[in-house]
């Protein structure tokens, strides 16, 4: 797990700043619900949905059914992360996942390319696409929020160009192309490539250095620059990976839906925000991080999917994503305040 | 020249105290109407805590202030003074006309904005100065520093004040724009307007400033017409000893080749100028508050654009574009001024201040970071260097001003920097920290590091350094060692820097 929460319990211990005891209970517990407090909260809710419905709530079919919706959200964040890593916006994400799941479907069908070939080309679109965003915002530097919402409203032109905006129907589709999120040996195929690319993130983020300078950048840019950090590259590399894992994104969704849609793609940008935002509360408190993001996404499927077991209406997921998303991030910046003054014994300085 | 009118402000008796300190003792002054005086003294001597009392951010203790024979407590109530800080404050995307519209207030018509109104009333508060206006539809941005200036007091005088008070007016200012604004002044005066005058650079009241009241340790030591005074007699009033004229002579050339050697540099509008700086030396580069001699250390470490000159670290030169990465891979260091804006990764663990860029310390993008190793390392630094909270995990934002500054010299010594440039190193810390800051340096140098310290504080440079180069116009004024560097040294090379450098007595 990641060394930080270790850490802060040796903070906790209170060594060197010797606190009085009662003082470093209290500061123990505030440090234990900043870092798992995305967890308690996913552990609660397992818990209740759990016992109000056993069967349904635990049954294979719908765990594996959150699993695979919620695989594309989950990518798509895990991407976003690098860019708010370096405190820049990627907009251009959810209009990147439409246009490389109408692709992967066109390609096969209209052009007859075989998936891996159109796989290829998305991948290498992805890249370049990336880039372009990259060279906006640290060549032309052009405000990352304006330079991704352009560049996504473009490739929104492109999906309906290709389209024409009418739904790709993907009937002929080869079996090896949609096997590949199918489920396998009991586990969800989607959730395997999240996995993977979360454990390769997290090592990137929290192991190495280029990680590390992504963060810095974020942190205070010119402090970077002045450490010797090479801050367009590292904030050009940020918006490549981030634009690599939209495409892939949307590959795994074309798979899922069998259909090239142009219309799909715009309504994954909000949620993948949501998760990346609310991950940053939690695990590593005030920085977006790999455990926080996926236990974000977790927390709110899982919580939307009970809610709806129990008979609530469809519309009730945007009361829950957007309720959380306030409560957590409020109740993280309260957190981090007490944890300030716990730790100096002084009210926390005015930002 | 106006002393013998009724005066414009007069104080009596004004005490204030801050815990042991006694920061104006029974100060009696009096400022004449129509005319300009100068406040000078040391930094701590009581001048900021007049101003401030005068601006209603302190009570006095004890003491009487009257302004135009009225008794007034600038604490309680408003009074008719301006300020104009330094910073000038002034909002560069908005027009000219706005700018004085912020302070002035924005003239309406028919409940809204009338912008007819706020050009001409822009227009109308410069001429009533006698200062002819600028296009008022202009961002600031287009004005010139003296153009900047000249807004910043003209704006605070919108407000019907008959009082101004000028906090360094001219400490950015290149010299002709200074004279264009010493005119502005005297204009000002004759139109009845008093100016309270803070600065450091003595040689430029003289033919501007009527009166000088010097400050020293709390205390009024003179107020006086400035006829018949000299920068020396100033100088000798804010010390408050006589003035040893110091033959001003080289340090003596150490054993060695130097580590650093500087040739003709131009940056900015510094230079040209040279000089080197060898292994085992701290020098300091000293120059008053908007000299701009720290672009030179910046040009050094390549944050700064060198537009001329050569730059040699040991036998290698260092080319002008040379990346900042690439100097530090080479063993260049610089602890910049700006604590908050330009080290603090806030945020972030004091384990990730002190390593922001393990690339620098060790291996590449993709070598992975050895936590254990650098946690040992945080550990002995924070032994070392006496850190509070003793803890890598705590976030830097927790730390005091004092402790942020000890890790942030702590990261230059990881990357085995063998030139350290520290820009004002203990500025806005504690007593503590300062002698640990000190300390810090002073090991390094001895490791055989060469320490380069660009500061404003005279004393600092004194207790700290081997050797002093004092900056002014963007040239070596004076290259200052030994017995020379004295506090009064660097005060009178400093404070009497003029277009051309003083001949050397």
């Amino acid at each position: 797990m990641s060394n930080i929460p270790n850490q802060d319990t040796s903070f906790a211990r209170g060594e060197g700043a010797s606190p009085p005891k009662l003082r470093m209970s209290a500061q123990t517990l505030s440090n234990l619900v900043a870092v798992y407090g995305l967890l308690f909260v996913f552990l609660l809710i397992m818990l209740v949905f759990g016992l109000l419905r056993p069967s349904s709530f635990f049954s294979p079919t719908n765990i594996n059914t959150i699993l695979v919706s919620q695989s594309v959200t989950a990518i798509l964040a895990l991407g976003l992360m690098l860019p708010l890593a370096t405190k820049q916006f990627d907009l251009s994400i959810g209009y990147h996942l439409g246009m490389a799941q109408v692709l992967i479907v066109g390609l096969q069908v209209n052009q007859g390319l075989g998936w891996p070939e159109a796989a290829a080309l998305i991948l290498v679109a992805s890249v370049l696409t990336g880039l372009v965003n990259g060279l906006l915002v640290t060549f032309f530097r052009i405000d990352s929020f304006i330079a991704t919402m352009g560049s996504g409203t473009l490739l929104y032109g492109v999906t309906n160009w290709y389209s024409n905006g009418e739904q790709i129907s993907g009937m002929d589709l080869p079996e090896s192309f949609t096997n590949l999120t199918q489920i396998f040996h009991g586990l969800p195929l989607p959730a395997v490539y999240v996995a993977i690319i979360a454990g390769v993130l997290w090592l990137v983020t929290e192991r190495l250095p280029v990680g590390r300078n992504l963060y810095v950048i974020g942190a205070n840019v010119r402090a970077a620059e002045l450490t010797g950090i090479s801050v367009r590259r590292h904030v050009m590399g940020a918006f490549i990976a981030s634009g690599l894992l939209s495409g892939f994104a949307g590959i795994v969704l074309g798979s899922i839906l069998q259909t090239g849609t142009p219309s799909v793609g715009p309504e994954y940008l909000l949620p993948a925000f949501a998760a990346s935002l609310l991950g940053a509360t939690s695990i590593k408190p005030g920085r977006v991080n790999v455990l926080g993001t996926l236990l974000s996404v977790l927390v709110l499927a899982f919580s939307f999917s009970g809610v709806q077991q129990l008979g609530a209406p469809f519309y009730i997921q945007y009361f829950f994503n957007g309720g959380i998303l306030v409560v957590a991030v409020g109740l993280s910046v309260y957190a981090a305040q007490r944890r300030q003054r716990a730790a100096t014994g002084a009210k926390p300085r005015a930002a | 020249m106006a002393s013998d009118m009724q005066s414009a402000i007069e104080i009596r008796g004004l005490t204030k105290r801050f815990l042991s300190t006694l920061a104006l003792d029974r100060v009696d002054l009096t400022i004449g109407q129509a005319e300009i005086h100068a406040l000078v003294g040391e930094n701590g001597a009581g001048k900021s805590t007049l101003i401030k009392i005068l601006a209603g951010l302190f009570q006095a203790d004890a003491g009487e202030i009257f302004i135009d024979g009225r008794r007034v407590n600038p604490y309680a109530e408003a009074v008719p003074i301006s300020f104009v800080h330094q910073d000038l404050g002034l909002v560069d995307e908005l027009s000219i006309g706005e700018n004085v519209a912020l302070v002035a207030g924005f003239p309406r018509s028919g409940g809204l904005i009338s912008w007819k109104k706020v050009w001409e009333q822009a227009e109308r508060i410069y001429k009533s100065m006698a200062i002819d206006p600028p296009d008022p539809r202009l961002p600031v941005g287009s004005l010139g520093a003296a153009g900047k200036a000249i807004l910043g007091i003209v704006r605070a005088l919108s407000r019907e004040a008959r009082i101004v008070v000028l906090d360094e007016p001219t400490a950015s200012l290149p010299g002709p724009d200074a004279l264009h604004l010493f005119e502005v002044l005297r204009r000002l005066r004759e139109s009845g307007t008093s100016i309270l005058y803070v600065s450091h650079r003595l040689n430029e009241l003289f033919g501007l400033v009527d009166r000088v009241t010097v400050f020293r340790d709390g205390r009024l030591v003179r107020s006086s017409d400035i006829e018949g005074l000299t920068p020396e007699s100033i100088v000798r009033d804010m010390l408050g000893r006589d003035l040893e004229l110091h033959q001003a002579q080289a340090a003596e050339v150490r054993a060695g080749v130097p580590l650093l050697s500087v040739e003709d540099l131009c940056a900015g509008n510094q230079g040209p100028l040279s000089f080197s700086l060898a292994r085992g030396e701290v020098l300091g580069l000293v120059g008053l508050r908007g000299a701009g001699h720290e672009v030179i250390g910046r040009t050094i470490f390549g944050a700064h654009p060198q537009s001329g000159g050569t730059i040699r670290l040991g036998a290698e030169t260092i080319a002008p574009g040379m990346s900042i990465g690439a100097r530090i891979a080479k063993g260049i260091a610089l602890l910049a001024g700006d604590r908050i804006g330009e080290s603090a990764l806030s945020g972030m663990s004091v384990r990730e201040n002190l390593f922001p860029n393990t690339q620098s310390v060790a291996g590449g993008l993709l070598t992975p970071i050895r936590t254990g190793r650098e946690q040992q390392q945080v550990a002995d630094v924070l032994d070392r260097f006496d850190v509070r909270p003793r803890n890598g995990a705590a976030l830097i934002d927790w730390l005091s001003g004092g402790n942020q500054q000890k890790i942030f010299v702590g990261r230059w010594l990881a990357t085995g920097a063998q030139l350290l440039i520290m820009e004002e190193p203990t500025a806005g810390v504690d007593i503590g920290a300062k002698r640990t800051i000190h300390r810090m340096l002073r090991e390094i140098a001895a490791n055989g590091a060469a320490v380069l310290v660009v500061s404003t504080d005279f004393e600092e440079v004194v207790t700290l350094c081997d050797r002093a180069l004092v900056i002014g116009r963007g040239s070596v004024m004076a290259d200052l060692a030994g017995h020379a560097l004295t506090m009064e040294s660097l005060l009178t090379r400093s404070s009497m820097t003029s277009e051309r450098p003083l001949p050397i007595q």
